[in-house]
């Protein structure tokens, strides 16, 4: 089994977007939606400043509301890796996923009349590729992988350095997690 | 870019020669590109409808990333980066990721242009290329004959096809051809080699300690130095001390921000090095042994205490002793950045030079964690045995009187706008640009608009309709970096390695890469035999001295010799610089024999008036100049810019965040968007470059914003003739609510 997960670093976050551009166009995201962002917030006064970037998406979380809500089984945990997903066939576009979703991480698809949001790029992972907003990331903000490889990136991120969640009081157990050491 | 591409050749040597290049000082403009190329064991032709992978490199700023390219169906499918490439590893930046947009956006230009009505009124018919180029070729001809061939003046930006059109210019036998280095870093270069006889690079990733004046290098990208700065400042490896009147993300990243009165850095290199002199911090061993000049300094820096440079700067005195005394503990793992920014003040030469000293005086010179000299791979070339005519004038603009120490072949583009108006000192009337929009580019966008109702006849080359091409009489679309071959290009950061750039899809469009439209127009024009072989031939002599084929390069898109940065070469004996002594000049004899100060001499900035602003220009991560604020995935990121203003001036003028100002300047106004932030000093402002395009054509970003260009005054560095952009002043007032405006 695999348990796939992500570690982030916010303190090598430049706010340059890559990962949203490159998700863009690794899976066809219409221009108005993203699956993942980046956020910046500046506090102080000039000139005693300080700036906060961070990146996000998609938690994955292990009990997620997005998956609860569904009302057709569309929303779903996938038993490979644990990543959230949706299954387009199932989805009617009632957007009670986005209502349960603490994090905003999914959008409606006004085309497609469906919701989007990100997969790991399980795509990719097929192909033993890294999911594009890891790949490109100038900086490498994001490393990914799996938790129940111990000897994985990301089991040693999570041993050797502080990392905290997101919204973790919301009691999704998401796996996205941020290092604030 | 780097390298030698523009004086590569036997044959291209010509180049250095021509009317414009007396003083014949080849100074490398910016650092260099390279190729791209390769495709995987199951790789289809491009554009058979097959499916494969192809390594290339980016054409979407001026770094070359190292791309690879997978198509699917034919059809671009994404672009990913390409972990083999030394200069970028495994990174590719917003603007890297929407090249997709480059090929498939719905308002690239995708056939010729022949205008129909008058300038600026948007009317073009659809030509074929045969009519196009026959048309193109006339004009031309016909400038050449009424006025000469000096009279058509020649426009470009780097990129790996321009040496092409430097070419062409040449064989055409026009003295005029202006290139973008004095609207870029001219003044950094020129500053730079005047000490050290080379423009070096950087050691991020060994350094331990950094001073960056305004070299936003977290949104302004330079590849791999950009890279190396995050690891090593979120590592703690190294600590970064940040001058700039704004705080940039570099800022937020910085150990010490120093939020410096804009345009006085010049004051606080000055105060460090009468630190590093005073408290005999300086390498003298280091000194003795290679450099000439010393007491030179010593003298000219005598009265520039910190005490004095707080005064002008606004940096506190103990400050600039603990920021001495720190980059000379560290040294010589630690360095004085010299950044890629256009000039500042008319004097912004000397404060790179002064930056340059500084670097020299602790002996951080071709050490690890210091600046180290690059290093090139010398490619073959295509030896044709053809000169280009002695032109028929001199060039407008005498480099030789007016800068003569820039690099004559860039030219300095003020002045020859400035010359173009006066029409002397003969008169300027056709005008050919490739891959350059001056409408944006130059200061003073209603002067640049003059400028283009001198002329008789303008083409413009390029990939998107731009607003000069949306004043031209003709454009010619050029098939994108994707579309097309390039020669083989040299890298030198952060070792010398070759790469190519491939073909990844057959055209999209009725496009055609700039070598085919040079060869098309030099048969026309009666000059066929300046282009009279194929690009594969070309890189198939580039990298013969190698040993290698094109195909060579395609398992991982690049090749090189080596496999790390080297130091030290430099500092052996009997190594010369190329000085005029032979050594480190700390004062210039270059500078003095040209009449300049040999060593760095401070002007003291004007008070900025309390009821005006100085205007400061910039970028971030999203855009390359104003290329690529139209592209669908960029422009979804920042749709329009807004004025940048300190809440507390706002305040007073009752400006809160969204309203609409006027902006005034001497030359020109704008109506923008406030952004109302701490995040500048209360006496600037600054308007994010790139926005309110004036060619409809550009759908998404036509009247956008602001543009900075209708604001910025026309002042050059008085060396380098780089445009000054920092010398602007502003008045700001409110006219309403953003909703109001809008409605």
């Amino acid at each position: 089994m695999s348990r796939y997960a992500m570690v982030l670093d916010p303190a090598r976050c430049v706010d340059c977007k890559a990962c949203m551009v490159a998700c863009t166009a690794e899976n066809d995201v219409e221009v108005g939606y993203h699956r993942n962002w980046v956020r910046a917030a500046v506090k102080g006064s000039f000139p005693e400043l300080s700036m906060h970037i961070e990146p996000g998406q998609c938690m994955h979380c292990d009990d997620p509301p997005c998956v609860r809500s569904c009302p057709t089984g569309a929303s779903y945990i996938n038993e490979a890796g644990g990543i959230v997903g949706v299954d387009e066939k199932k989805c009617i576009g009632c957007r009670y996923c986005m209502l349960a979703c603490p994090y905003d991480a999914r959008y409606f698809d006004e085309e497609s009349g469906i919701v989007g949001k990100c997969t790991f790029c399980d795509h990719r992972l097929a192909l033993g590729q890294e999911p594009a907003c890891v790949e490109t990331c100038p900086t490498k903000v994001r490393v990914f992988g799996d938790l129940d490889d111990p000897d994985s990136e990301v089991s040693r991120l999570m041993r050797t350095r502080n990392t905290e969640k997101r919204l973790a009081h919301a009691g999704t157990a998401p796996n996205l997690n941020y290092i604030i050491d | 870019m780097s390298d030698n591409s523009r004086f590569s050749v036997t044959r291209r040597g010509f180049l250095g020669t021509s009317a414009c290049t007396l003083a014949g000082l080849t100074l490398t403009g910016c650092e260099s590109g390279g190729l791209r190329f390769f495709s995987d064991a199951e790789a289809s032709e491009p554009g058979a409808g097959g499916s494969y992978e192809k390594f290339s490199v980016c054409a979407n700023c001026v770094n070359k990333c190292g791309i690879k390219a997978k198509v699917v169906a034919g059809r671009l499918k994404k672009l990913d980066p390409n972990p083999h490439f030394p200069k970028s590893r495994s990174m590719l930046c917003a603007k890297g990721q929407a090249g997709v947009q480059v090929l498939y956006d719905k308002d690239r230009l995708k056939h010729p242009l022949i205008r129909t009505g008058p300038r600026g009124s948007g009317q073009f018919r659809q030509a074929s290329w045969e009519e196009a180029l026959d048309h193109v070729a006339e004009g031309l001809a016909k400038i050449r004959d009424k006025y000469g061939a000096s009279s058509v003046l020649f426009s470009s930006t780097e990129g790996l096809q321009e040496h092409f059109f430097r070419e062409f210019s040449a064989a055409f036998g026009s003295a005029n051809h202006v290139r973008h280095p004095s609207l870029c870093l001219a003044s950094g270069n020129v500053g730079f080699f005047s000490v050290f006889g080379t423009v070096p690079a950087f050691d991020v990733a060994n350094t331990q300690y950094m001073i960056f004046s305004g070299a936003n290098r977290l949104e302004s990208f330079i590849t791999p130095d950009t890279i190396d700065l995050v690891d090593v400042l979120e590592k703690k490896k190294a600590k970064l001390v940040y001058l700039d009147p704004r705080y940039t993300v570099t800022a937020s990243k910085a150990d010490t921000w120093l939020p410096i009165k804009p345009g006085t850095d010049l004051a606080f290199y000055l105060a460090l090095i009468h630190v590093l002199i005073t408290e005999e911090l300086y390498d003298k061993d280091f000194v003795a042994r290679y450099t000439i000049g010393f007491d030179e300094v010593a003298a000219g820096i005598a009265g520039n205490t910190p005490e004095w440079a707080e005064q002008e700067c606004g940096v506190p005195a103990r400050q600039i002793r603990e920021i001495a005394r720190e980059f000379a503990y560290h040294a010589p793992r630690s360095f004085i950045y010299k950044g890629r920014r256009t000039s500042w003040t008319t004097n912004d030469t000397p404060m790179r030079q002064a930056m340059a000293i500084a670097n020299a005086l602790v002996g951080n010179w071709d050490r690890e964690g210091g600046l180290v000299p690059k290093q090139s791979l010398r490619k073959g070339e295509v030896d044709l045995d053809v000169w280009p005519p002695l032109p028929d004038q001199d060039c407008i603009v005498s480099m030789e009187e007016k800068h003569p120490l820039a690099n004559a072949g860039d030219g300095t583009y003020l002045d020859f706008r400035e010359k173009v108006m006066l029409d002397e000192p003969y008169p300027i009337r056709g005008w050919f640009v490739y891959k350059q929009n001056p409408m944006h580019s130059l200061p003073d966008r209603g002067l640049t608009r003059r400028m283009i109702d001198k002329m008789e006849f303008v083409v413009v080359t390029d990939i998107m309709p731009t607003d000069t091409a949306w004043l031209a009489d003709v454009i010619l679309p050029e098939s994108s970096y994707l579309e097309r071959e390039d020669p083989v290009v040299g890298f030198q950061d952060p070792y010398p390695f070759l790469s190519m750039r491939n073909k990844v899809v057959d055209p999209v469009h009725d496009t055609k890469p700039n070598f085919e439209i040079m060869q098309e127009l030099s048969r026309r024009l009666g000059f066929p035999e300046f282009f009279d072989y194929k690009i594969k031939a070309m890189q198939r002599a580039q990298l013969e001295p190698f040993g290698l084929e094109p195909e060579s390069l395609e398992a991982t898109g690049m090749w090189s010799d080596r496999k790390e940065r080297t130091y030290g070469k430099s500092l052996k004996e009997g190594y010369r610089f190329r000085t005029p002594s032979g050594k480190i000049e700390l004062a210039s004899e270059r500078f003095r024999r040209r009449g300049y100060n040999p060593v760095p001499v401070y002007e003291p900035q004007d008070a900025i008036p309390g009821n005006q602003f100085k205007l400061l220009v910039g970028k971030n991560a999203y855009f390359t100049h104003a290329s690529n604020q139209n592209n669908p995935w960029l422009h979804e990121l920042m749709p329009d810019n807004g004025l940048w203003l300190n809440s507390k001036p706002a305040a007073q003028r009752g400006i809160s965040n969204g309203d609409i100002v006027r902006v005034k300047s001497a030359v020109g106004e704008v109506e923008v968007r406030a952004i109302v932030t701490e995040r500048i000093r209360p006496d600037c402002v600054h308007l994010p470059h790139g926005f309110d395009h004036i060619s409809p054509l550009m759908s998404r970003v036509h009247g956008a914003g602001a543009c900075d260009s209708d604001l910025l005054i026309s002042r050059e560095d008085h060396i380098s003739g780089n445009a000054a952009l920092h010398e602007t002043l502003v008045t700001v007032e409110r006219i309403g609510d953003g909703k109001e405006v809008h409605a």
